[in-house]
This record gives structure tokens, sequence and C-alpha cells, in this order.
């Protein structure tokens, strides 16, 4: 008999972050070594927000979520969502690869957790009126971002900050509750901003907002696992990876063409924009997280070493 | 074992403990950590309290208490009565004009009151004694309150379209502008029964009572203003750019409670407590049946039941209006046991995949639904609409509640026909309003 | 509002303990009833800062989240109380005294079982919650051992209305199911 493993995300079939866990269970699948993971898709199991602590408490074996989710359990996840940190999605990868990822992961193995698959998704900036690509931009407009640090930034440039759940965002944009939203390429895909707004900064050279959503373990699972077993997720998780990063990319492309094809404007970042938020968010988001986090220097000081 | 097999007996197990008297949210607990113990083991109960929190943390659901506060506060003042008495006094010279005020009267109601029962008990408390007084049979009185009674979830705004749409993830406003021409269709169906069969049976001018003078007619009308007002505060904040639809539910019941305190003097603290009593009770009822729910549907598709069903209605190859069929016969029953809440969120995540794989809307499909949930809202065994009637002329037999209310049931099987005929019903208003559908 | 259900609310006689019960889960009723008139009006205060103010409103969803999670949990001995928990008495209703009687016995064992089994299990996430020091994850950041408080402390409520409904019953001052 099999043993059989339980992977629960947030997302639909056709999402990227599926696809990266059905390839990890095809190839452990291949690999046969009575091995199977079962896909709990589209928050069929457990809520988006939800997954964390059953998982680390290993009443679940695999997820795939945005890692700051759980900021509120390990406050050191903060980072993963951090507004400046990430430049590109070749500098996420190096990130994932560097000494700040290894001390995150040593976080993560408090809880018993640990890492098959890194990745980071990018997004943006969508305004109802107009074009949102420097800190004066949003000054006064009701924005809903996507991340407590970015709320943090973003207050810091003088905009109100208005919560309500992804959902919404549509509604909220069409009826001018919202003027202006902040969230992942691919979202802004999937709930249709286009249909409501004038203008769209995406991802390009040079981008604010990326995510770290990787595919996580329990570890005790893991290890629990035969040698034969592990490897096989090894594997998987490698070809998945390069797929993620792959496909990373080309969802921003994606998002650009939806929103031209709806005739929305596409403002572009310049690099002194870029560096015109990270001052902002040194002096917002990143002061506020070393507050909160005894080892939280030393780590900022980490991921801003990458190059 | 095979899922769909477990899936027939998690259905015949929770029949039984349902029908064993046990109280419904209970009932799925009970069948959930029982079957989560045989299959998942007993660390698998260590997640029941998360998930009973989890469901329950989604700011969407405050709109359910709220709008149930907008119907039990006006339905704790006179201004039930008033909007009855104005329908009344512009109505009389219409065959079974008394009924066709009750029904208007419940519609309009129906605009501020997201349940049923609260829609139900504040027109009823008004319309079945006076209906009763002036000769129209015991029937005729408690059906047509009944079955007007259910227009609350039809009728934005509805807590039913809010527990679908968070179920589906569809945009509330979208579901509750949907439910908008369809709520008038049945209340045009209920109406044009109404005349017919009083005309037909020849008893007109028993019935009638009267006639008003004009001044008569327009003294009252101001009376009915606090009700146009709330309506119209409500709609305009909810779709003028004001508030997200959750959102608007507070609005509207602050206004509601406001109105009744200084228009229609709801000062006395008992009076009050009544009110808040009243909606508490309901709206906790309710959550606790969703937080409930939320525990049986991770059961379910925990055992791999959810989606061995959806995939294997995916092969059947089956005409798309013959699945319509069966679902309609499959919610019908299911309402005649639970209430809408209860059927909704243990059904839509296995409905939904169907339907749209089918090539419905959803949001056609959500008014269908709630069609079918208001039947179930007045058909036995639970039927919160029965309870109601029964609170108030508890003279009446069941019997004679279920045959009044009869051509009723009838008139919203052909409000789905009807609706299945011509799709645009539902959808034509909200396409017009917020563009074409997501 | 007429009553839910063909049952009535639970009867206490002359019992103090049944009536003391009863008070309690009536208090829990007070505070569960307030913590919804306070969600309504955070709401609008809300709308107000953002729409009239064009202002922040970092804390006010999460509060109101907060807020009707332990007004329906807090309220859950009360609506027990008055019977509001709506039920199928199809079956209850066509028995004869005798086996009704130990259906209400049967059901209302296994209810008490079921909700002790959450309030324990509630407990343990409750207190993993507050050992761990978890905060949601928000600007607000709110120790969630506060909001997750009302599981054990609702449940445990509603345990002791089901406790006395159950020992009402045994003692014949209440009816099974509540039924004449
Ligand atoms: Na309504
Ligand atoms: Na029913």
């Amino acid at each position: 008999h099999a043993t059989e493993l339980r992977l629960s995300h947030q997302w639909s079939n056709n999402d990227i972050r599926h696809k990266v866990a059905q390839i990890v269970a095809d190839e452990v699948a291949a690999a046969n070594v009575d091995l199977d993971i079962k896909i709990f898709g589209s928050q069929s199991l457990f809520k988006a927000r939800e997954q964390y602590k059953p998982l680390s408490r290993g009443q679940l074996d695999m997820t795939v979520l945005p890692l700051s989710y759980a900021g509120g359990q390990q406050p050191a996840y903060n980072l993963t969502l951090m507004p400046g940190l990430v430049k590109n999605h070749d500098h996420a990868a190096r990130l994932s690869a560097s000494p700040f990822m290894a001390a995150l992961e040593e976080k993560m193995a408090q809880d018993d957790v640990m890492v098959l698959v890194h990745g980071y998704l990018a997004g943006g900036f969508a305004g109802k009126d107009k074009c949102i690509t420097k800190p004066e931009d949003v000054r006064g407009l009701q924005t809903r971002a996507a991340g407590k640090a970015f709320e943090q930034m973003l207050a810091g440039a003088g905009a109100s900050i208005a919560s309500m759940a992804s959902s919404e965002i549509y509604n909220a944009m069409q009826t001018g509750v919202l003027q202006a939203v902040n969230t992942s390429s691919s979202s802004f895909v999937s709930y249709r901003i286009y249909e409501q707004v004038k203008c769209y900064t995406p991802a390009g050279d040079v981008a604010l907002w990326f995510m770290y959503q990787p595919l996580l373990m329990n570890k005790s699972t893991f290890d629990g696992l035969t040698e034969a077993q592990q490897q096989a997720l090894r594997d998987g998780a490698a070809k998945a990876q390069a797929y993620y990063l792959d496909e990373a990319k080309k969802e921003d492309a994606a998002s650009v063409k939806a929103f031209a094809d709806a005739g929305v404007e596409i403002a572009q970042m310049t690099p002194e924009d870029f560096a015109a938020w990270r001052e902002l968010a040194k002096e917002t988001s990143y002061k506020a997280f070393i507050a909160d986090v005894a080892d939280g220097q030393a780590l900022l000081d980490m991921a801003l070493a990458v190059d | 074992m095979d899922p769909l097999l477990l899936g027939a007996i998690v259905a015949i197990a929770t029949i039984i403990v349902l029908f064993s008297g046990v109280s419904v949210a209970i009932g799925l607990l009970i069948v959930s950590a029982g079957f989560l113990l045989i299959f998942d083991g007993a660390r698998s109960l260590e997640l029941i309290p998360e998930i009973l929190f989890g469901k329950l943390d989604n700011f969407a659901l405050l709109s359910i208490p709220m709008f149930i506060i907008m119907g039990a506060s006006i339905a704790s003042t006179r201004a039930g009565a008033d909007l009855y008495e104005a329908l009344e006094r512009w109505l009389t010279r219409v065959p079974g004009g008394l009924v066709i005020s009750n029904l208007g009267a419940c519609a309009l109601f129906a605009a501020m009151s997201g349940s049923s029962p609260a829609t139900c008990a504040a027109i009823g408390k008004m319309g079945i004694p006076e209906m009763r007084k002036r000769g129209y049979p015991d029937g005729v009185a408690a059906g047509s309150i009944a079955a007007g009674g259910t227009l609350g979830i039809l009728i934005p705004p509805s807590v039913t379209m809010i527990v679908y749409g968070i179920a589906t993830e569809t945009s509330i406003g979208r579901l509750f502008l949907a439910g908008v021409m369809p709520g008038l269709m049945l209340v045009g169906l209920f109406m044009a029964w109404s005349i017919y069969s009083t005309w037909r049976s020849g008893d007109t001018t028993v019935l009638s009572a009267g006639s008003y003078s004009w001044a008569q007619k327009f003294e009252i009308l101001p009376r009915v203003l606090p009700f146009l007002l709330i309506i119209l505060g409500v709609l305009y904040a909810m779709y003028g750019g004001i508030a997200t639809p959750s959102e608007t539910a507070a609005v509207g019941a602050l206004l509601c409670m406001m109105i009744a305190m200084i228009i229609y003097k709801l000062w006395n603290p008992r009076d009050l407590w009544v009110v808040l009593r009243d909606s508490t009770r309901e709206s906790v009822m309710i959550l606790f049946i969703i937080a409930a729910a939320g525990v049986f549907s991770y059961m379910l598709s925990s055992l791999f039941i959810t989606q061995a069903i959806a995939e294997w209605i995916g092969t059947l190859e089956v005409n798309r209006w013959v699945l319509m069929g069966a679902v309609n016969v499959f919610l019908l029953i299911a309402g005649f046991f639970l209430p809408p809440v209860a059927v909704i969120l243990m059904t839509a995540p296995i409905l939904l995949p169907i339907i749209t794989t089918a090539g419905f809307d959803p949001i056609w499909f959500a008014v269908v639904l709630t069609i079918n949930m208001e039947i179930g809202l007045i058909s036995p065994p639970v039927g919160l609409n029965l309870y109601v009637i029964n609170g108030i002329a508890p003279d009446i037999s069941l019997k004679t509640i279920l045959t009044g209310s009869l051509p009723y049931v009838a008139c919203m099987v052909l409000g789905i026909i009807l609706l299945c005929l011509f799709p645009g019903i539902a959808t034509w208003l909200p396409d017009l309003v917020m563009g074409s559908s997501l | 509002m007429s009553g839910h259900s063909s049952a009535a609310a639970a009867r206490t006689g002359s019992n103090p303990v049944l009536r003391a019960v009863a008070a309690i889960s009536t208090l829990a009723g007070w505070v569960s009833a307030t913590m919804i008139v306070a969600a309504v009006l955070i709401t609008c205060q809300m709308i107000v800062i953002r729409y009239v103010l064009n202002g922040s409103t970092v804390w006010q969803t999460e509060a109101v989240i907060y807020l009707m999670i332990a007004a329906t949990l807090l309220g859950l001995s009360y609506v027990q109380r008055l019977r509001g928990h709506v039920n199928v008495d199809l079956i209850p209703l066509s028995l004869p005294p005798r086996i009704r009687f130990v259906l209400a016995l049967t059901t209302s064992a296994l209810t008490i079982a079921i909700v002790a089994v959450i309030l324990w299990y509630g407990y343990e996430y409750w207190h993993f919650a507050w050992e761990r020091g978890w905060r949601s994850d928000t600007v607000w950041g709110v120790k969630l051992w506060i909001p997750y408080l009302a599981i054990p402390v609702g449940f445990g409520l509603l345990l002791l209305q089901l406790v006395a409904d159950f020992i009402a019953l045994l003692l014949g001052i209440d009816k099974p199911f509540g039924l004449e």
C-alpha cells in the first residue's frame, strides 16, 4: 500500500502554483517509489491562511503558500514580502539560494517545516484614474495593498489603507470605494481588474512587489519517508523549481497583455522611482520590521547583501 | 473504499443523524467527527475548532446579522402595519385586494430584510389577523404570507445570496442585483394567482374592504417614506461607491434601528432587547450552521468524496437540462429537511463545478437555487416560515397552511421554468449595472 | 418574531442549579448581542473614516470579524437555552413518549460528547496560540489568543447549558425535544 501525502493550496487548476505542485506529484508517481501525492486545490481542504498551522503540526503534509501568510507565527517571514528587497526574477532566484534563505529555513525548521520548491512571483500597481509609479502618486488614494509591509510603506507615502478580501477588489474598484490596488500579476488577471482601471504598472526590469511562495513540506513527515522516496521528491522539486522560475517571468508578460488588450494604459517604473520607493520603505516597513523582530536587522542585511 | 460508495454511506448517516432530532449544526459536527475519526484517525479531530473558527473568519459574514437586524428592528414597530395599510387603501378595488396588499408589503419588506422568517413575521403579524377578520379563508391568509415571506431571500438583500457568494467566490453585489427581476416576477405571479382565484370564487364583494377616499389614500403615504428612505439609502451606499455590500449591511442595520427608535419611538430597553434577542438568536443559529457545515465539507473533501462526485458527474453524458432538472429535484428534497444556509454550504462545493461545466451561469444558478430554497422554507418538516406562521396564528393547522401555500409553490416552480427558458430575467440587471459577467 | 421551532424554550422549574445555568447563558446572550451592536457601530465608523475623511482603516475589518466570531460562539449557549438551534423533529414528533424520551437522551448525550471534544481541542488550540505568541499577519497584529479565547469559553458555556438540559430531561422538568 503506497504512502499518501496530502498537499493543499488555494489556487485553481490552471494556476502556475498548482502546476508546480502537479509536476512534483507526477514526477514522484513516475519514480515508482510507493508514494502518492494527493492535491487539494482551491481551498477545498484548508482556507488560504489556515494552511501553515496544520502543516507545522503535521496534520497536513505539503502546501504551496505565500510564506508571509505565516508572518504572525514567525515574524521573520515578513521579509518574504518586503518592498524593494527583490529587483527582478533572476535576483529572486539568487536570493533563494543565499545564506538569507538558509536563515529563514532555520526558522521554518523550528516549526517542523521545510522547503521543497523555492519560488517568487511578482506584481504591480493599478490605478483607477491615474498611473502609479512613484510615491507621490498614491497620496490621498484609497489603496488596497497585498501585505503588511506594503501597507506600511504606502501609508508612509500618504495613501489611505483600506483592508478587504481580494474577492471584493473588483466591486470596490468599480464603485470607487478603492482608487488604487497593489497585488500579484496573476491576481490582477484572475480578478479581471483590467476592466476597472485606467492604468497598470506591471513588474518590469525593476519591480517593487515580489512575494515568496514556496512549496513546503512537514519535516518530520519527510524524514519518515524512505531514502528512495525522499530522492524522488527532491528530483521532482528540482524540475518544478526550474519550471516555476520560467513561468513566473511569463506571468508578468501575460498580465501586461491582458491589460493592454483591454485598452488600459501601461506605465513603467524607472530605476529612480524604484530608489524613491526603497528609501521610503527603509523609513517605514524596514524600520517597523527591525523593531518587531529580534534578529531583524541581521536578516535584513543578509537579504540586502545578495547582489 | 471507493469514495463514491463512501459518499453514499455519509449521505445515509447524515440523514439518520439529522432525523434523530438533534440540531442541524450539531448533527453535521457529529457526522463529520465520526467519519474523520474512522478514516483520518483521532488526530484529525484536533482540527475541528480551527476549522470552525476559520469558517467564521470572514468579513462578508458580518452582513448576515446586520440584514437580520434591519428586518427585526422594523418588524418590531408599526412600520409593517403602515406599509400594509397604505397598500391596502390603494388596492381595495382589485379582486383579492387584501391578499395583493400583503404580497406587495412582503415584497417591499423583503427589500429591507435579508431573512425570510423576519419578512414573514413583519407582515404576517398584521396581515393574517386582518385577512381572517375580513372573511378570507385561513388557508389563503396563512399561505399567502408564508409564501410572500420567502421573498426575503430572493429580493436583495439576502442572507442566502451572501452565503452563496462566499461559498462560490462570486460577487455579492452582482448576486443581489440578479435577485431583483426574478423577485418581481414571483410577486407578479403570486398576485396574478391571487386575483384569478378570488375572481373565480366569485366572492369579490364580500372580500372587498369597502372604499377609501382620496384624502385617506394620500394621508397614509408619508408613513411609507421611512421605508423608501432606507431602501434608497442602502442601494445608494452599495452601488454608489460608499461601501462594499457587506459594509452596507451595517449602515442598513444602523439606519433601521435609528428609524425604529426615532420615528416609531422604540425607546423602551425591553422592546429593544426583544429586537436584539431575536436577531442574535437567528444570526447565531445561522452562523453556527455555517461553521459546522465548514467542518462537514472539510470531511467530504478530506475523504475525497467531493472530488469523486464532481469527477463522476463529469463523465456522465447527460443532456444539460436533464442535469439541471436533477439538480433542482435534489435541491427541493434537500430544502424540505434543511434550512437554506445548510443546503447551500453542503451542496455548493459539489454542485458549482457541475453547473459551470455544463455551461450554466453561476449567478443565474444562484437565483434558481434561491427559489428552490424558498419552497423549502414553506415545506415541512423544517420550514422556518411555517414556524413563524404557527407563532402568529397557532390555531391554523399545518395542513391548512400547506394547502394554502401550495398554489404559490406552483408559482415558484413556474418561476424556475421561466428562468430556465429566459435566463436573462436574472442576468440582465447585473449585466446592465455592473458590465458583462465575470 | 415567533419561535423557530415547534419546541418551547428550555425549562428550569424551580431547580436552583438549572436556574443559575440559565442565568449564565442569558448573560452570555447579552454579551453576544452587545458584540453584534459593536460590530455595526465599528463598521459604520470605518465607512465614515474612509468615505468622509478619506483616512486609513487598518484595524476595523479585523476587529469586526473577531467580534462576530465571538458573538457567535458566546451566543451558542443562549440560543441553546432558547432552543433556537433548528432541528428536524419529524421523527421525534411521531414517536410514542417512552421511545421519544430514550431518543432525546441519546441525542443529548451525543451532543454533549461532541461539544466536549470541541471544548477540549479548542482549549488546546487556544493554549498553543498563547504559548507560541501567535499574532495575526496584519499591521494591527492582534495577539491571536484573544480572539481564540472565544472557542473554549463559548463551547464551555454551551456544554454547561447542555448538561443542564440533560439533567432537566432526566428529572422530568423538561420534555424530550421540548415537545408537549
Ligand atoms: Na431581502
Ligand atoms: Na422545508
